[in-house]
């Protein structure tokens, strides 16, 4: 694929993200009229982004570090256009392909076979490629006669397999990794990262959100370290997970 | 391909024709979830399809013991009351089935949608989709019964494939209403169900029109799934009237609440997503 040279596939200008959250936030109906007949339900507006600002161009890989509930799942939710931005711009440039858990969202008596060309026709591909590719897919992730089973059946290791090879299947332009590197045994793990460098060298860029900071180190280019929302140390990834480590200690 | 892909949050649109256009994209989607819907309900058997028509024939067969044998029952003009009855029942079907399953298939979809952007009525759309496929089946045991008890079939009959267009966009419109609500409060389907029962029973399904009061019959007409079944049995198998303004009334609603349910849930999700995860 031909690019223009310097040209930033996401950019991120100023992105705040909040919404309004009910303190006891209840689940049901009947829950919330009682709260409110009581007077009980009190409205707070959460900040889960403020202000934060960075671009990626091709063949960066950016790690987002920070604590559980820092706002990284958010900022990926903001990059992949499920969550528009309350304040601020986000502009991405070419194909993102998150890395879904294929469990949710998916039907659990369908076999993996079925649920791959669904999950890759989902990310936008055809689905007629998707029933061509599918066996090499199967192969690459190891499952053997798996594939064929229904995807209840599987463990959580080879939701993650499955999931990963179908989303690098197809070199996307912007691949967003969420933490599901850590199933797999050494084997697949040491493959999922040789596939992650060569997607890196065919001009893409990749967001990293992981708590694994020896593949932060190894793989990324750059590090964010976010803490409630705000971005608090970017740069170098050594100089960002020195800080991110001393955060945890203090 | 480069424009295909961009993504500025400061340039989306919500529209009708850009909703359009997003599910002629996603086409290869759609049909992959409808004939993943459809294989799972006929389990790939003709079987299965005779199985889905039973239930809209023996609900007939109940509803016309109880309004023509017990109630002693009678349609104007001596019109065939089994075709009449089925084909309300086939239209509530679809209605019934469609929406809760474009409203379910959001609801089950929260995974996928919260992960990745899939224009949300592809979902709503496929669910109803799958049901109209289940509608015409139906219409082959519609089909069958008008000629037998000597009703007949209208020679325009093809033009009931407009009202399956539009009950399809009322459906998935309705589905993204609905699907905020479900996705919201565990609970609301308890709710969601009277409200649609209430809403059959201002249908004339089993009763025709005539023998109702003239405020009742005014809250009926203006019921939209009133107009609908007009269209339907009209154009279908003769065993109704629909007067210009049914027409006008299905053709309104449904874009109406297609265009509605689309506002509403690209408004809701995002707060919807950001709350519950």
């Amino acid at each position: 694929m031909k690019r223009h040279a310097n040209r930033f596939l996401i950019e991120v200008d100023n992105l705040s993200l909040s919404y309004r959250i009910a303190h006891n936030q209840a689940k049901s109906l009947r829950e919330t009229l009682i709260n409110f007949a009581k007077r009980e339900s009190i409205l707070t507006h959460h900040t889960a982004l403020d202000g934060v600002s960075f671009s990626l161009s091709e063949g960066e890989t950016l790690a987002v570090l920070g604590r559980n509930g820092a706002g990284k799942s958010t900022l990926l939710k903001c990059l992949a256009r499920v969550l528009p931005p309350t304040k601020g711009r986000v502009v991405t440039r070419g194909v993102v392909a998150p890395l879904i858990e294929l469990g949710a969202g998916f039907h659990p008596d369908l076999t993996g076979r079925e649920n791959a060309i669904l999950y890759g026709t989902i990310l936008g591909r055809s689905s007629r490629v998707m029933q061509t590719r599918i066996d090499d897919i199967a192969a690459w992730s190891g499952l053997g006669k798996f594939i064929d089973l229904p995807i209840r059946t599987y463990s959580s290791g080879m939701l993650g397999r499955l999931s990963f090879a179908v989303a690098t299947d197809e070199a996307p332009d912007i691949l967003m990794v969420d933490e599901v590197l850590s199933v797999g045994d050494a084997e697949f793990q040491g493959r999922s990262k040789a596939r992650m460098e060569t997607i890196m060298r065919e001009s893409a860029c990749m967001v990293l959100v992981t708590h694994n900071l020896a593949l932060v180190r190894e793989l990324a280019t750059r590090a964010i370290l976010i803490d409630n929302g705000k971005i608090t140390a970017s740069g170098n990834p050594d100089n960002v997970v020195k800080k991110y480590e001393s955060s945890l200690e203090s | 391909m480069e424009d295909g892909n961009l993504y500025d949050s400061e340039a989306q649109k919500v529209g009708f024709a850009p909703a359009i256009k997003e599910l002629w994209e996603r086409r290869e989607l759609i049909k992959l979830l409808v004939n993943r819907d459809l294989s799972v309900r006929y389990r790939k058997s003709v079987i299965g399809i005779f199985w889905t028509m039973l239930n809209p024939l023996l609900t007939t067969i109940v509803l016309w013991f109880v309004f023509v044998e017990l109630f002693g029952g009678r349609l104007p003009d001596n019109q065939q009351y089994a075709p009449f009855v089925l084909s309300g029942v086939l239209v509530l079907t679809f209605f019934n089935q469609g929406f809760s399953q474009a409203a379910d298939s959001l609801t089950a979809a929260y995974g996928i949608l919260s992960k990745v952007y899939v224009p949300p009525q592809t979902f709503a759309f496929s669910g109803s989709i799958s049901n109209a496929v289940n509608f015409l089946f139906g219409c082959i045991a519609l089909f069958v019964v008008s000629i037998f008890t000597g009703a007949g079939i209208n020679p325009l009959a093809p033009i009931a494939i407009l009202f399956v267009i539009c009950m399809v966009f009322y459906v998935t419109g309705l589905g993204l209403i609905v699907s905020t609500i479900y996705v919201r409060f565990d609970d609301a389907r308890n709710i969601v169900i009277v409200l649609l029962q209430l809403m059959t029973y201002l249908t004339p399904i089993f009763y025709p029109k005539t023998i109702l009061s003239e405020p009742v019959r005014w809250v009926v007409n203006l019921n939209p799934l009133t107009s609908f079944l007009e269209v339907f049995r009209a154009t279908f198998c003769n065993t109704g009237i629909a007067t210009i303004f049914d027409w006008c009334y299905m053709f309104a609603s449904s874009l109406l609440m297609f265009f509605v349910g689309i506002k509403v849930f690209t408004k809701k999700w995002p707060s919807l997503v950001a709350m519950l995860s």
